[in-house]
């Protein structure tokens, strides 16, 4: 029987895990928190897919090519097809595993608009679609569990992958409640960690998706793609805690960007961009809001209390809750902020990496957003790039001959430099470091950029990662806030060195010193490290897309 | 604003209570109060010494993940939505929740939870309705975080123990009317592991988040 260790217990890997169950392989689900904690549940607007019933006209290439244009055609056109193609099906499958979708009086799902798309094709479930999905795949996996297919562990994080000349035996994890690393062994590792939140500190998402596993990797040698991508949600509210998502959703059911002058409510998105202009993608409108005069406010008062109870009750509550703004009266005050990463771990069209058994799925691999990902995508690319990863495993012709690979001494000296680090004291405190990352990358990484300032960001990591380097142990958090901070600054370096090399703007990533789309840049960019020296390059070839 | 926090260093350590200063904005949730302590280069108690971080569970900062369930001023809730500006008094008292062993500080391990249901075999399997469905009781139930305030407030929850409390009733609500081929089976489980033990104490519903009306799915007898 096939073994396969999944790394995040999000949708992507709970997408993953149980499809390898049902194809009869046995899986290992390591996570730090049960998948109730994962970022997944905050996906609240909806998930695309083209279905009979829909909007006249509307088809599986629309979806497609709505995907590719949204992501300025940085995308393989054979992973968004399969991806789209296989949307239909997906949206069936939660349906039949019980996700509870907003319906119509005859129990069909309703569809909503979302942004970029030419036609109406969002499921959802009210404003909380990823959560609902979770616990309808929590329930699937606890199938699976209870027929002893997977098995759960908490508690634990990813610390390395165990890796030999181009081939990946399974991974050295850290067990938080023991406080030891351990290696576990297996015919596939996937990846389903999520996105680099903490490289930009508090974003919209979760802060236990911290970008380490993504970094960890990277010095292993798994080469990265698109790290420059970085969306900006045009709608968030600033909150005494963090700047918090305000759906798509309502721009979808009519929401309309505004700001004022001279006591004249000026609805720019429109004037500019016509009817359809609050629905332009996240990158155009994070941009226009960026460079708005003044302050800028959505407004969905004109809905009434009944349709935004019914359609967008957990919108109505984050605002009243934290601000004590009520939606059904008065328009919500929004400023973008950083919430998806369209680049990540560099993966071929089945999700294996360029190591042989290293999968990566989720938003923590970089495939099918481009430049720029469509509102509805991410939960339908969570959920399809678990399955293809595990179907891809699947297939493989037959199990891993395990040749006795011995990690013991691997596992014993990184156990030792860990206690060792543990028991020494540092004047730096991790935590500050973390902070000034991010000050550093909001400034160099910003929704506008420009040469001097990814430079300026590159001077503050080096001297970020000088100083990681002589770091000893902070003993005044945890164990893992420790070992995983030069990961995390090397991975913010990489995106760093990939702004600087793409020399245009495309989708979300915008140069004021290159503001024009340059054909010479529409591929992939791949940065790679090898001991110390980072290479970026840009993949002519479409090395990715096969 | 005085903060006292019940400490632990580690699973098997004694609890020791730890004060704090907060002067930031009462504007402030408890979870912004507690990264606005951690927060700064060196972590100091009222008394100025300097200490460990406040380890403390958190994902989401916004009432959607569970994670920052603790007993604040002697009421279980979650901290990102617990406002100081609501707390009475000039001191507030933060402490991990009780009915979970601790790991360190306010973290605890609810695994049990997620256990319980497993060894239930709560599935949904396939989809399969009844006729008349009660569709919006279903997608309350099923934003159940699995966060445990409905069993730390519970009088007959005792973790280890045989009764589940209302985390279960709400996850058997959920399965039973997703598949009503499953009912038979839950109403054996509920029986055992609810209905002989539960006192209708129904405090769970005054510290539920999402306000899951857990009265609502007692019927399924």
């Amino acid at each position: 029987m096939k073994k396969v260790i999944v790394i995040g217990s999000g949708i992507a890997g709970l997408a993953c895990s149980a499809t390898c169950a049902k194809k009869g392989m046995q899986v290992l689900l390591l996570s730090p928190a049960p998948s109730e904690r994962s970022q997944s549940v905050m996906a609240s607007g909806g998930i695309n897919a083209v279905l009979p019933g829909g909007e006249p006209g509307d088809n599986v290439e629309s979806h497609i090519e709505d995907t590719l244009r949204g992501g300025r055609y940085l995308s393989g056109k054979r992973a968004v097809t399969g991806l789209c193609q296989s949307a239909g099906q997906i949206l069936q499958d939660l349906e039949r595993i019980g996700t509870v979708f907003s319906v119509d009086a005859a129990g069909a799902p309703k569809r909503r608009a979302f942004g970029g798309q030419s036609h109406k094709r969002t499921f959802y479930c009210g404003a909380s679609t990823g959560k609902q999905i979770v616990t309808a795949l929590i329930m699937e996996a606890r199938k699976y569990e209870s027929r002893g297919l997977i098995e759960r562990r908490l508690w634990c994080h990813f610390y390395k992958a165990l890796l030999r000349e181009g081939v990946c035996y399974g991974a050295m994890i850290f067990d938080e409640k023991k406080k030891q690393l351990e290696t576990v062994t297996a015919d596939a590792l996937v990846i389903a960690t999520g996105g680099q939140n903490s490289l930009f500190g508090k974003t919209t998402g979760s802060n236990m998706c911290d970008g380490y596993a993504v970094g960890r990797l990277f010095m292993q040698g798994v080469a990265l793609k698109n790290l420059e991508f970085i969306q900006y949600h045009p709608t968030t509210i600033e909150t005494a805690q963090k700047k918090m998502l305000i759906s798509e959703a309502v721009r979808g059911e009519g929401g309309r960007l505004f700001y004022e002058t001279n006591g004249r409510r000026v609805y720019f998105m429109e004037e500019k961009y016509g009817p359809r202009g609050n629905l332009m993608t996240r990158d155009v409108i994070s941009r226009e809001i960026f460079l708005a005069p003044g302050p800028v406010y959505l407004d969905i008062s004109f809905l009434g209390k009944k349709a935004i109870d019914e359609k967008l009750p957990e919108v109505k509550e984050v605002c009243a809750k934290y601000r004590g703004i009520d939606i059904c009266r008065e328009p919500i005050p929004v400023v973008p902020s950083v919430h998806f990463f369209m680049g990540g771990i560099a993966v071929h069209n089945n999700h294996e990496t360029d190591m042989k058994g290293l999968f990566a799925v989720g938003e923590c691999a970089s495939m099918y957003h481009g430049a720029n990902r469509l509102g509805g995508n991410s939960l339908l690319a969570a959920i399809h790039s678990g399955r293809t990863a595990a179907n891809a495993i699947a297939d493989e012709a037959a199990e891993r001959v395990m040749r006795e690979e011995d990690f013991s001494s691997e596992l014993a000296g990184e156990q030792a430099r860990l206690e060792m680090s543990m028991a020494s004291k540092s004047p730096f405190p991790v935590m500050y470091i973390r902070d000034m990352l991010a000050e550093t990358m909001q400034r160099s990484l910003g929704i506008i950029r420009d040469e001097a300032g990814i430079s300026a960001g590159l001077e503050d990591v080096d001297y970020y990662l000088s100083v990681a380097n002589r770091i000893s142990y902070d003993g005044s958090v945890s164990a893992y806030h420790n070992f995983s901070l030069t990961g995390i600054l090397t991975l913010a370096k990489a995106a760093l060195l990939s702004a600087k090399a793409r020399k245009e703007s495309r989708g979300a990533h915008c140069r004021s010193d290159y503001p024009e789309e340059d054909e010479n840049y529409a591929c992939a960019t791949i940065v790679s490290y090898d001991g110390g020296s980072y290479t970026v390059s840009f993949d002519k070839e479409h090395a990715y897309e096969s | 604003m005085k903060v006292r926090i019940l400490r632990q260093k580690s699973a098997d350590s004694e609890p020791y209570w730890e004060s704090f200063s907060y002067d930031g904005p009462m504007e402030q949730s408890v979870a912004g109060l507690l990264d606005y302590l951690n927060f700064h280069d060196d972590i100091r108690t009222a008394d100025g010494e300097k200490t460990d971080r406040i380890l403390w569970e958190c994902s989401c900062m916004q009432g959607v993940c569970g994670a920052c369930a603790m007993v604040i001023n002697g009421r279980p809730a979650l901290a990102c939505e617990t406002f100081l500006k609501d707390l009475k008094g000039k001191e507030i008292t933060i402490r991990p929740l009780q009915k979970f062993p601790v790991v360190r500080d306010l973290v605890v391990d609810r695994s049990s939870i997620q256990e319980n249901l497993k060894k239930t075999n709560l599935y949904i399997d396939e989809y399969q309705p009844s006729e008349k469905e009660s569709h919006a009781q279903q997608y309350l139930a099923a934003k159940c975080l699995k966060c445990g305030l409905c069993l730390e407030v519970c009088p007959n929850y005792v973790n280890g123990n045989t009764f589940y409390g209302a985390v279960f009733v709400n996850d058997c609500f959920l399965v039973s009317a997703r598949n009503r081929e499953q009912r038979g089976e839950i109403r054996k489980a509920y029986r055992q592991h609810f209905e002989s033990d539960c006192s209708k104490a129904l405090s769970c519903m005054d510290v539920c988040p999402m306000k899951i009306p857990i009265l609502s799915f007692l019927t399924m007898r």
